[in-house]
């Protein structure tokens, strides 16, 4: 009974945790985005340049993301194992 | 289908020379790891071997574009000494590019893409900041190399002080984020293989049942295995490319980063000290 409360919880606060971190990780990537279309209209010669510092951040953005998603399953696999 | 027979990525076996806990091995990793060495070796040797001063190969030619590019970024963030970087970084990069794209092979039994494991990316990245912090203590001497725990050097001396605690965070955090980076997009890349994989398994599970859930197991089955091929793709060319270059990169601007301090002291308060130490040790 215990476990499968302490399980519920574990897997509502690793939705929430991935929730929120898509909200970031999406609105980081627009930021990115963002950026590089303004330089690319300013200065349309420098879009090969723009587009890999974009990819780039998108990289370096994503990154807290996939972070989140695997620490996520390592504690849901850690509490389904764990606690008993 | 080989990926169903799998355990759940995150799950490593082990085994267990000796009664203690620093002899257990996670041994897939070392295998896994043990194989993208070898690659390396072997293509950097293959390099090394056809070396022509004439007209290069194409893989000579895409290496000395890719180690030109080293040395610029080189250049521009850590300036000049910074050449014993450029073997450290390029083979950490290319090394971690072959463990990530080995990935690509329907691997079976033990082995897996070597940066799946937490111990690996954190042996990469503890590496990577020893020799950052000794290459630090070298070109700012021992005193430099304390004082640059107190930035911003612009600020009067109270602030500075104040900043020390989060001077030493940034340096804790600093492998901690490298390694958690990387290990945390090939582990969660297996991670989602895995989860369609088993999404496939569940949706052929569907089609014997009859009526409509047979429709939505025929109809939804192949979309989930055109899903898995693309995310894939999109794991292993897309994210594992840009995280060795992205771990080549912060390595490089760690460099940068370990000689803060340098310039104001040359002009600065002691002239003699510093300076010296950074053009002998070079």
């Amino acid at each position: 009974m215990n476990h499968a409360i302490v399980l519920a919880g574990a897997l509502i606060a690793a939705g929430i945790a991935l929730g929120g971190g898509a909200i970031g990780a999406a609105v980081g990537d627009g930021l990115a985005g963002n950026a590089t279309i303004q330089g690319t209209a300013r200065q349309p010669e420098a879009q090969a340049r723009l587009q890999i510092i974009m990819f780039l951040i998108i990289g370096l953005v994503e990154a807290m993301y996939f972070i989140n998603l695997a620490l996520g399953f390592y504690f849901i696999t850690a509490v389904a194992s764990g606690v008993q | 289908m080989i990926l169903l027979a799998e355990a759940p990525p995150g799950t490593h076996p082990t085994v267990s020379v000796c009664n203690a806990w620093y002899c257990t091995f996670n041994y897939d990793s070392l295998i896994s790891s043990a194989i993208a060495i070898i690659i390396t070796i072997l293509v950097g040797f293959l390099v090394a071997d056809r070396l022509s001063h004439g007209v290069p190969g194409k893989l000579q030619m895409l290496f000395e574009f890719l180690i030109d590019y080293v040395r610029g970024l080189i250049r521009e963030s850590v300036g000049e000494g910074g050449g014993f970087i450029v073997p450290l970084a390029m083979t950490l990069g290319f090394y971690i590019l072959v463990a990530n794209w080995i990935d690509f092979f329907p691997l079976a039994g033990p082995v897996h893409p070597a940066n799946a494991d937490l111990n690996q990316t954190l042996a990469l990245a503890l590496v990577v900041i020893i020799v950052v912090q000794a290459y630090s203590l070298r070109v700012l001497g021992v005193r430099g190399y304390f004082r640059r725990f107190t930035k911003p050097f612009e600020m009067a001396l109270p602030v500075r002080i104040a900043f020390i605690p989060l001077n030493v965070v940034e340096e804790v955090v600093k492998p901690v984020t490298l390694s958690l980076r990387l290990f945390g997009n090939i582990f969660a890349g297996a991670l989602m293989v895995y989860l369609i994989g088993s999404l496939i398994t569940f949706l052929a599970g569907l089609v014997p049942s009859g009526g409509l859930t047979t429709a939505l197991g025929v109809v939804l089955g192949p979309l989930a295995e055109i899903g898995l091929i693309i995310w894939k793709a999109f794991d292993i060319f897309f994210v594992g490319t840009i995280q060795a270059f992205i771990f080549t990169l912060l390595t490089i601007i760690y460099f940068g980063m370990a000689r803060e301090g340098l310039e104001e002291e040359g002009h600065g308060e002691h002239r003699r000290s510093a300076p010296a130490t950074a053009e002998t040790g070079g």
